[in-house]
């Protein structure tokens, strides 16, 4: 197995060499197993050691990305299984030398989606959209990270949500993002200023908000 | 508030450890141990082009050599020269478009849809520069004899296409069967264009253009009755009753 390299959600690969090249490099070097594109590779010619490697790097950023957009943490559980076993299923489609997230974040989606449709289908539509839209609103509050990012981002929609999410949090670049969204940079790049507009609306509410109460405390 | 101020807020929130369960790992990796096998990756997409260009070609050779080169022995050096390295090309951009769409973290560049839009404005545009004849004999009783002509090949190429590329897997199944239609429409209009001798600019402008849009259009529509089948199938295997 190769060296481990431990990493948090959002404070990944990407965090400690991705924004240098030089860095990226040297990074390599030292590390040969850290790359997740060759990981995938050795992944392909079945190693199972590079398959663990893969499911500890990738899966808590999977988990995040469900986790602030379903219901609860045992429904991000089920999808984190159901994406490792989708993308098991279709790692042929991964093909060495291009991007190895984008293919993640991508067929992490469809899994998500897939699974929304599926919840509508099985229970009431209208009952469930409701319940999924609460849930999202209430999860993070019962979470942990009750002031974290999925506090942060709840007043955005889905999309916008997930684009953030890659962009900002993992660290992907707007053509990674765009792979694994299926659109365009230039889509992408209209959601993350509509994100952003959104974000600096809510902060500056939430801003004008403490003061007035601070300022009713002091009086 | 400044977007920088955003960044440092995202940046912040972000850098704070995400924990997950190490039974949830080891749970994963158990579920994929027994079935890890070596897998031989897709080919490059150049193959996979040339690939379903040699299909659309053969299925438009082989339809017109059926029926007749009639189209392409009227045809002068300027028409042959523009409109079928104009078909190439087109059927380059939607090979390359559907292969996108059987591959997941691909870049999209342009969309099914707009491959539609695309192909079939290019079309109109070369056949409005050719064909200057604005009669209008037999307009619609020849003209969807043309359009069913160019369907009929266009099922095939469309079939054949997806036979080539069925170890993909379409994210979007409904933008993969716009994608594999429009590829099909364009073996279609191929072989239109070598076979129909009817030079009239109305009925090449409308009835050979359409086989695009329509093929797309009927990839698209049995791409999303097959996932409502398959839906309705996992229904009924959840819920008997």
């Amino acid at each position: 197995m190769g060296p481990r390299v431990h990493l948090t959600a959002g404070n990944d690969l990407r965090e400690h060499a991705g924004t240098d090249k030089d860095c990226k490099k040297t990074f390599q070097l030292m590390h040969p197993d850290s790359n997740l594109e060759i990981l995938m590779a050795r992944y392909q010619q079945g190693d199972f050691g590079a398959a663990t490697d893969l499911i500890e790097r990738i899966s808590p950023q999977l988990h995040r990305l469900f986790a602030a957009q379903s219901v609860n943490r045992a429904d991000a559980d089920d999808l984190l299984q159901e994406t490792w076993l989708r993308i098991h299923k279709v790692r042929h489609t991964y093909r060495p030398g291009e991007p190895a997230l984008p293919w993640f974040y991508a067929i992490a989606r469809h899994v998500r989606v897939d699974h929304y449709r599926k919840s509508l289908r099985t229970t009431g539509g209208e009952r469930q959209m409701e319940a999924m839209s609460k849930g999202a609103a209430t999860y993070p509050a019962e979470s942990d990270h009750a002031d974290g990012l999925e506090a942060l981002l709840a007043p955005l929609p889905d999309s916008q949500r997930e684009v953030i999410e890659m962009l900002k949090v993992v660290g992907m670049s707007l053509e990674e993002v765009a792979r694994a969204t299926s659109s365009s940079v230039g889509s992408v790049k209209q959601k993350v200023h509509r994100a952003y507009k959104k974000l600096r609306e809510t902060m500056s509410a939430r801003g004008s908000g403490r003061g007035k109460t601070e300022d009713c405390r002091e009086r | 508030m400044k977007d920088e101020e955003i960044d440092e807020v995202l940046k912040k929130v972000a850098r704070a450890p995400y924990d997950l369960a190490s039974e949830t790992l080891q749970r994963v990796a158990d579920s994929i141990k027994p079935s890890l096998r070596p897998v031989r990756p897709l080919p490059p997409t150049w193959v996979m082009t040339g690939g379903l260009i040699v299909v659309c070609a053969a299925v438009s050779l082989a339809g017109a050599a059926r029926a007749g080169f009639f189209g392409f022995e009227k045809m002068d050096l300027l028409e042959r020269s523009l409109i079928f390295p104009a078909l190439v090309v087109l059927a380059c951009v939607a090979g390359n478009g559907f292969i996108h769409e059987m591959i997941p973290g691909s870049l999209r560049r342009v969309s099914p849809g707009a491959l539609v839009g695309l192909g079939s404005a290019a079309l109109l545009s070369v056949f409005a520069f050719l064909f200057r004849d604005y009669r209008t004999d037999h307009f619609v009783s020849v003209g969807i004899v043309c359009l069913l002509t160019g369907l009929l090949h266009a099922i095939p190429a469309a079939l054949l296409s997806w036979l080539l590329l069925r170890r993909g897997f379409a994210l979007n199944p409904v933008s993969a069967g716009l994608a594999a239609g429009t590829l099909g429409g364009l073996a279609g209009v191929g072989v239109l264009e070598l076979h129909c001798p009817n030079f009239q600019a109305a009925h090449v402008l409308v009835w050979h253009t359409a086989v695009v849009p329509v093929s797309g259009a009927a990839g698209a529509l049995v791409a999303w009755m097959l996932r409502f089948r398959a839906g309705s199938g996992a229904r009924e295997r959840t819920n008997p009753e």
